[in-house]
């Protein structure tokens, strides 16, 4: 399968800082697969993102988005290829009501104004934001606030999509609502891919492939039923792992033999009676 | 912050609603300057500053903005009364018309009717401002502004780059408001006094307020930048508009009206013509 994104030995050093923010990075992010990267605070994820999104420029190393090496010629176009979800509701709400906001995105695109109403109909239904079209962000809730973004980013059409924190700021029926969102976009779309940055370990569960980064660095990447089996490293650098995968690992180092397809508490009964 | 009412947009279908709000922005100056003017006899002034305040009534009652919201917002004014009724009267006039003698102290007319001129002429500004901003959204009205500068744009001007950060700022406003808010709160909690004290404790209290407000603004334009450039915006690339601007029949005719309201006022302030003593041979004040 093609990657949508490769990393390769990047590093990254904030101007005036002495510590490096993200240190000898490399992965890569197959087309349509969902990456959750995880992390204690302060372990580089946004900076990531950022540096994805063109929003800082790196010297060490290389990053491939889209099959073409990211540089300040060739961001406009691939950013137009993705969209970046941000962690405040408020600070991302650029117009002053539903409809405005995510006619904004379509407003840089330069699409015809004709062509807007339809097009914002069509992915404020998307989240089920129908209603609230004419609601000014004041008059919205967080999580309401969060789907509209996605409408305003769905509304380009990306081929990747990138939350930060997306749902970290939301209450559990907000992040359900986003996360759902998401996977029922994923499930129409199959080669829409997404990076989500998150603090939320059952959503990493959820995801194809999960990266760990501590302090800038990986730490350990795979399958989140390989991943979330090292619970001792996870726990040193202060990362939960969930109930299941720390019960998995538990039954490992009393010398089970627990295959590694199992992710699920049903499948773990199966063989646990077998 | 609900006491932030004065001048906010009333959403309502009336036809000033509807109207294109360059006709409107376009009127509100028009009639400032008419009511601004200088005309020969008070009675004319009243007369001209009458015909108006009622035109500038009508469209409030037509805008559906409601009359208690009027008067909230003219009372504000009486700071102003006090002050410019003090003013006029403790300022020695010279003519012969004394309204009162009071033990020698004597108080003209003239100041009577100057200061009645010029508080005519604040309530009539607040009037006719609440007519524009009750019926037009702020992006319109930022819109009309843009197109006003448009012109500046020859010389360099960057008129949609000054129209987005007008938008946003009253985007951000409400939030920004909130922010003020769960801050005085935090700070109260933690013993700050935003309401008693003395001057020090005053000043002290508003700098533990406004340095919290500084900080999560400046991160909250840095997020903002980001999300905007992420979304495509360049200021100097070439956009597309959602919300586009129609000048319609009724906005034509709008605009006439209030252009000839205008041609009349200037006409008598030129001439300085009294209408009273031209017509009817009558001398007033
Ligand atoms: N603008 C900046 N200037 C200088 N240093 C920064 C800047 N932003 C972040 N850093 C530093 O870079 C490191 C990584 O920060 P980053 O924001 O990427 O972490 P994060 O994993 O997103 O954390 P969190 O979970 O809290 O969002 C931190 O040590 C932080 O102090
Ligand atoms: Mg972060």
């Amino acid at each position: 399968m093609k990657n949508i994104l490769e990393v390769k030995n990047l590093s990254y050093t904030y101007q005036g800082e002495n510590a490096e923010a993200l240190h000898d990075l490399s992965f890569s992010v197959p087309a349509g697969s969902y990456v959750a990267i995880v992390g204690h605070n302060g372990s580089g994820k946004s900076t990531l993102a950022k540096i994805i999104a063109g929003l800082c420029s790196y010297k060490k190393g290389k990053v491939t988005l889209f099959g073409e090496e990211l540089n300040k010629n060739n961001l406009p176009a691939l950013r137009k290829r993705m969209g970046l979800v941000f962690q405040n509701p408020d600070n991302q709400f650029v117009g002053s009501s539903v409809r405005d906001d995510i006619a904004f995105g379509l407003e840089n695109r330069q699409v015809p104004s004709e062509k807007m109403d339809g097009i914002i109909l069509e992915y404020a239904t998307k989240v089920s934001m129908e209603k609230y079209l004419d609601h000014a962000p004041e008059n919205l809730s967080g999580g309401q606030k969060q789907r509209v973004a996605i409408a305003g980013v769905l509304a380009m059409k990306p081929e990747l999509i990138i939350y930060d924190e997306a749902t970290s700021m939301l209450d559990p029926v907000g992040k359900k609502d986003i996360l759902d969102i998401t996977f029922g976009l994923r499930e129409e779309n199959p080669d829409l891919s997404v990076i989500s940055i998150t603090h939320d370990i059952e959503e990493a569960l959820r995801a194809d492939y999960v990266i760990v980064l501590n302090k800038g660095k990986l730490v350990l990447e795979g399958k989140p039923s390989e991943v979330f089996t090292h619970a001792d490293t996870l726990k040193e650098i202060h990362l939960d792992a969930p109930f299941l995968m720390s019960l998995i690992d538990s039954l490992r180092k009393e010398g089970m033999d627990v295959p590694s397809d199992v992710d699920s508490l049903e499948k773990l009964e199966e063989y646990l009676c077998q | 912050m609900a006491s932030l009412t004065i001048g906010r947009y009333v959403p309502y279908n009336s036809f000033i609603h509807k109207m294109d709000p360059r006709a409107k922005l376009f009127a509100l100056i028009v009639l400032m300057v008419a009511i601004f003017l200088p005309y020969p006899t008070y009675v004319m002034s009243f007369t001209i500053q009458g015909i108006i305040f009622l035109f500038g009534v009508f469209l409030l009652w037509r805008s559906h903005v409601s009359f208690f919201r009027v008067l909230k917002s003219l009372a504000a004014l009486w700071i102003m009364v006090i002050f410019i009724l003090i003013i006029y009267v403790l300022v020695p006039r010279t003519t012969n018309y004394p309204a009162f003698d009071i033990n020698g102290f004597v108080i003209y007319w003239d100041s009577i009717l100057e200061a009645a001129r010029i508080l005519l002429r604040l309530v009539l500004m607040i009037v006719l401002s609440m007519v524009l901003t009750s019926s037009t959204k702020p992006l319109d009205l930022t819109a009309a502004l843009e197109w006003y500068l448009y012109p500046l744009k020859l010389i360099g001007f960057p008129s949609h780059i000054v129209a987005m950060i007008i938008s946003l700022a009253l985007r951000f406003i409400p939030t920004i408001l909130d922010d003020v808010e769960r801050i005085m709160k935090a700070q109260s909690s933690r013993g700050v006094d935003f309401e008693n004290g003395h001057l020090g404790t005053k000043i002290k209290a508003i700098v533990s307020l406004i340095i919290p407000l500084f900080v999560s603004s400046f991160i909250r334009s840095d997020e903002l930048a980001n999300a905007m450039e992420c979304r495509g915006y360049d200021p100097n690339a070439k956009r597309t508009r959602y919300r586009k601007l129609h000048f319609r029949a009724v906005d034509f005719v709008e605009t006439f009206v209030v252009l000839a309201i205008f041609a009349g006022c200037l006409t008598l302030s030129i001439m300085q013509l009294d209408a009273y003593n031209a017509i009817w041979g009558i001398t007033t004040l």
